[in-house]
């Protein structure tokens, strides 16, 4: 391989798990742009989604097989199941928390993820579960670059996904109301605006798209366990924060740019896979140090 | 309990006559009508007096409980102190300066791995080794300190579990700290004669720690330094009018943080001998924070309950197996939902 | 409140104070078993805990142990934590066990080493392998699996039998893989050739395209993968997705059959060096079909290991003619090449197991089959 092709292998494979990173991070930062909450439980969504999705899919399978329709169909059952699931965690859990001090709501968030994470695990005893599916493993080579057709369809889904959400939120009313309650709550109230509603449909719609990821990655990968959702949560937090959290175009980007910085960063050269998290953790670092907002986030004053 | 006492004031004490005396003369001390159970529990404990008598009496229980006991109740007594010093650590970082840290076990790791390394490898004494330790972790609070402290409190979260997880993974990755495997062979330490060996030994060691690291944390509370914590939390910019150094203040919390994080290290690495990353992991430093915050952040008796129950409350669930956890991370959400200020909160803010 | 309180106490200390009771001179024998029940790796826990109990009844059912006691087994779940596993290990201490036979994960396995030592309990240790347990061990511990040495030492047999030069070393970053990682790359480059590629992955990492495009542009012809099956499925699937044609192998962390489960199609030809597991055994015969009969399930690769590992707790003790931990330490440092379900049994003078009793498999239509070098 020249070095040429490398790099074009390194930009594909970046942005196929750069895609998985952003629409995990675009629950975080939509959350976190209407309650001002890290949501920690939401890398244990993707998960919850990744199950939920093997389990639409074992239902559907004798209709519609494993191949991309079934998995389309068991993504959105698997969608609608775990928006659901992140409404009510919404109502249950955080709900009632939003006057308390922050640092509480937190480790509530956190509870929330012990909850999930440990329910999955009593329900598979910890073992992992092959998620299988008709998907081979075709593809096609340009030149020295590999791309295989399962790549090309995820990538091409993320991107719908993302688009559909960025007209939702720019072009229609909830979209708009959105936007507003991450500005100014009691503004909203006083506006007539349901804030009640409209952070319930931001976390459908975020926990939808953790669900969307998840069951792709499970298809993708092959396998799912009860504890998949800790690494790659950590890392949509990351890219969510790159991009500015709050930020829905900034999460996107954060997480192409983080996808790409980890399959750039196992390359360079004199330094070990093993110092890949190093590097990734780094510039995370760096970037807050240095530009604290993020890419594209806006500054706030804040109080504690 | 309601029906004997169909009013709630603080005189009900009528059964208690000895006590009773006591609250006469310190009335102010009560607030007037606790409402609830939790409330007047707490109430209970607040005069100095009987303070000082559960004072007294805590400590008889600690002193006596291994020899009325089990070698595993050491054990996990041994384990629920160990997190009573590292959480009233965190907790001057958290409770008393207001500053989230999700990278509390870096501090943890820093001082096992340093006392580790220059006992083990460099043949050092162990007592010579501690203050060198101690060094290193202030180190490396004023490294994680000093370029982020600026930053508002959800970056600071993310930055500090950034620097937990490099901390974790250097260790795994280098070949002075043993890499994946750890350090093994830790030397155990003596003192005048008496060779620290055996887990009652190292009960009693982490006795005199959790006492000092009370007693300390008190101190602080009560201290100069304490009020000026208090003052940069509620209001930075009327801190700062007042003549408070921000920053100064909010390092000087970090350093003496990772010091008490530090300590808790350096006596864990000798107790179990071996120490590898994975003791050093962001469940690890996430465990600490749910010890502080569950118990009630910035006060010191909560924060000890905090560390009892999440050592303790697994353990005491190891019966119900694989479920074991489940039912703990329920527990904790129901008591996170009915008490959001923790199970013993801090009044004085 | 003051009563309540103290009621509260007294509760307590009663309750933690009971595991403290001592047991009957002619009562049953109490064994610990420490395996992982909970987490990741809970399958191998089971099953050895199955094979165990298999053992046990086998013995109660013959007469049992010192003219006529019961063996009782008590479980202690590690989880494949280190600091779970010395909970648990001091937990098993408590209740005064007359030994501790298991450890499967060697990360969690070497702490809890220093706590039976300080109780001065025998341990077998049917599973780890890795060479740091042999320092850490104060003496009253036996390991009967063979070491991360001997495995070393099969890999460079069978990579050098198959002509590779470049060889790609993967491991997980935990004590078990990278011990076996790092004697497998002082062997390799110590026989002259080179390692193409050591690389790091972390568990539950799902994407490994970067690694893959590396050790594919390193020009490794052959990649050995040391941790466990889980994330090892993952790989092999992605290495062979990605045009990957040379020689995968894996270690014993990886020899369950659940590795077809998760890498499918990609594992037929995949190589795995191993302990004897039972399908391999001529003497296990009736053990597996025990097993199955019992437990409705076909025994693990660690079943065997775990089986021979309680009965030879169970011989040591008879042996000893008492239950006197220094006794029972000696007899099984006694034990002079018998044979059990997994070979014959005998120790160096580092109570590790004298000889290797490492197996090559190979992957075909779904299942582990012997290998035998053509």
């Amino acid at each position: 391989m020249t070095w040429y092709d490398s790099f074009l292998q390194q930009l594909v494979d970046g942005l196929v798990l750069g895609s998985f990173y952003a629409l995990v991070a675009l629950g975080y930062t939509m959350v976190f742009g209407v309650i001002k909450l890290l949501n920690f439980a939401h890398g244990d969504l993707y998960m919850t989604g990744a199950f939920a999705g093997f389990g639409g899919l074992s239902l559907i399978s004798g209709f519609v097989g494993t191949g991309w329709l079934g998995i389309f169909i068991a993504m959105l059952l698997a969608m609608l199941a775990v928006g659901c699931l992140g409404v009510v965690i919404e109502r249950v859990a955080y709900h009632p928390m939003l006057g308390a001090p922050r640092l509480s709501i937190l480790i509530t968030a956190l509870a929330v993820s012990l909850v999930l994470q440990n329910a999955a695990l009593a329900m598979t005893g910890g073992q992992y579960t092959a998620f299988r599916t008709d998907l081979g493993f075709d593809g096609f080579n340009l030149g020295n670059l590999y791309l295989s057709y399962n790549q090309i369809v995820l990538v091409a889904t993320a991107a719908i996904l993302m688009i559909a959400l960025e007209l939702f939120v720019s072009k229609t009313l909830y979209g708009r109301a959105m936007r507003a309650v991450s500005i100014d709550k009691d503004m909203c109230r006083m506006m007539g605006i349901n804030v009640s509603a409209v952070i319930a449909v931001t976390f459908f719609i975020g926990s939808g798209l953790a669900a969307a990821a998840g069951t792709m990655a499970g298809a993708y990968y092959g396998s799912i366990w009860y504890f998949m959702g800790f690494l790659i949560g950590l890392k949509a937090f990351t890219a969510a924060v790159i991009g500015g959290i709050g930020s829905i175009t900034g999460a996107m980007l954060g997480g192409l740019i983080l996808g790409l910085l980890e399959s750039f960063g196992t390359h360079i050269p004199f330094i070990g896979s093993e110092w890949k998290d190093v590097f990734t953790f780094s510039i995370l670092i760096l970037v807050l140090v240095f530009k604290p907002t993020g890419l594209l986030g806006k500054s706030e004053v804040e109080r504690m | 309990m309601a029906k004997s006492e169909p009013k709630p004031t603080p005189v009900s004490h009528v059964d208690e006559p000895e006590l009773h005396k006591h609250d006469s003369h310190e009335t102010d001390v009560h607030e007037p009508g606790p409402r609830n159970l939790f409330q007047r529990l707490y109430a209970a404990f607040e005069s100095p007096g009987r303070r000082r008598a559960l004072h007294v009496a805590i400590l008889a229980i600690l002193i006596v409980t291994p020899w009325i006991s089990s070698q595993y109740t050491t054990v996990i007594l041994t384990n629920a102190l160990l997190y009573v010093v590292l959480c009233l650590g965190l907790n001057i970082v958290v409770g008393y300066a207001g500053l989230l840290d999700l990278g509390y076990a870096a501090f943890f790791a820093v001082g096992a791995y340093t006392v580790s390394i220059l006992t083990q490898q460099f043949g050092v004494n162990f007592w010579a080794a501690i203050p060198f330790s101690l060094m290193a972790a202030a180190l490396a609070g004023v490294i994680i300190g000093g370029p982020t402290l600026r930053l508002r409190s959800d970056y600071l979260a993310i930055v500090t579990l950034g620097f937990g997880e490099i901390v974790r993974f250097t260790a795994r990755n280098l070949e002075i700290t043993g890499g994946a495997s750890g350090l093994s062979h830790i030397p155990e330490p003596s003192l005048f004669g008496w060779h620290i060996d055996s887990s009652i030994d190292f009960y009693y060691v982490f006795v005199v720690l959790a006492v000092l690291a009370y007693i300390a944390s008190q101190r602080l509370f009560d201290s100069r330094l304490g009020r000026a914590w208090l003052y940069v939390r509620h209001d930075e910019d009327a801190a700062e009018a007042m003549g408070i150094n921000r920053v100064a203040t909010k390092l000087t919390a970090y350093v003496i943080g990772a010091i008490f994080g530090a300590i808790g290290g350096i006596f864990f690495s000798v107790n179990l001998g071996a120490i590898s990353p994975e003791s050093f992991s962001f469940q690890q430093s996430v465990l600490i924070l749910l010890a502080v915050v569950l118990g009630g952040m910035g006060k010191i008796p909560g924060v000890i309950l905090g560390a009892f129950i999440v050592v303790l409350g697994p353990e005491l669930l190891r019966d119900f197996g694989t479920l074991r956890l489940l039912i703990f991370a329920v527990l904790l959400l129901l008591i996170m939902l009915f008490r959001p200020s923790g199970i013993w909160p801090e009044k004085r803010s | 409140m003051g009563k309540f309180l103290k009621l509260i106490a007294s509760a307590a200390v009663i309750n933690l104070a009971a595991g403290s009771l001592a047991m009957a001179q002619d009562g049953p024998i109490t064994l610990g078993v420490q395996v992982p029940t909970t987490g990741s790796e809970a399958t191998y826990g089971k099953d050895m805990f199955n094979a165990m109990s298999l053992a046990a009844d086998e013995i109660n059912a013959n007469g049992g142990l010192l003219g006529g006691r019961q063996i009782e087994l008590v479980t202690g779940d590690t989880a494949c934590d280190p600091q779970q596993s010395v909970n648990a290990a001091s937990r098993l201490a408590s209740r005064e066990v007359v030994g501790v036979v298991g450890g499967y994960c060697s990360g969690a396995t070497q702490p809890t080493l220093k706590t039976y030592g300080d109780a001065n309990i025998p341990f077998v240790i049917v599973a780890a392998n890795s060479t740091q347990l042999i320092p850490a061990n104060p003496g009253n511990a036996v390991m009967i699996n063979s070491t991360g040495d001997d495995q070393a030492k099969t890999a460079l047999d069978f990579f050098e039998g198959k002509g590779i030069e470049k060889l790609a070393i993967v491991n997980q970053g935990d004590a078990y893989s990278q011990d076996l990682a790092n004697l497998t790359r002082d062997a390799w480059t110590g026989a002259g050739h080179t390692v193409s590629a050591f690389e790091y992955i972390n568990k539950g990492e799902q994407d490994f395209s970067a690694l893959v495009n590396k050790i594919r542009g390193s020009g490794a012809e052959a990649v050995f993968w040391t941790a466990y099956y889980a994330d090892g499925g993952l790989l092999i699937r992605q290495l062979r997705q990605r045009g990957f044609q040379g020689t995968i192998a894996v270690g014993d962390g990886s020899n369950s059959p659940e590795l077809f489960n998760i890498a499918g199609q990609a594992a037929e030809g995949v190589y795995a060096f191993s302990n004897p597991t039972a399908d391999f055994l001529p003497a296990a015969k009736q053990f597996v079909s025990d097993y199955q009969s019992k437990f409705d399930n076909a025994p693990g690769p660690y079943a065997p290991l775990a089986y021979d590992g309680l009965q030879l707790m169970a011989w040591a003790i008879d042996k000893a003619g008492s239950t006197d931990a220094d006794a029972i330490v000696k007899a099984l440092n006694s034990a002079d090449g018998q044979e059990w379900l997994a070979g014959p049994i005998s120790f160096t003078s580092q109570h590790t197991l004298a000889r290797s009793n490492f197996v090559v498999l190979e992957g075909q239509g779904g299942k582990w089959t012997r290998y035998e070098k053509k």
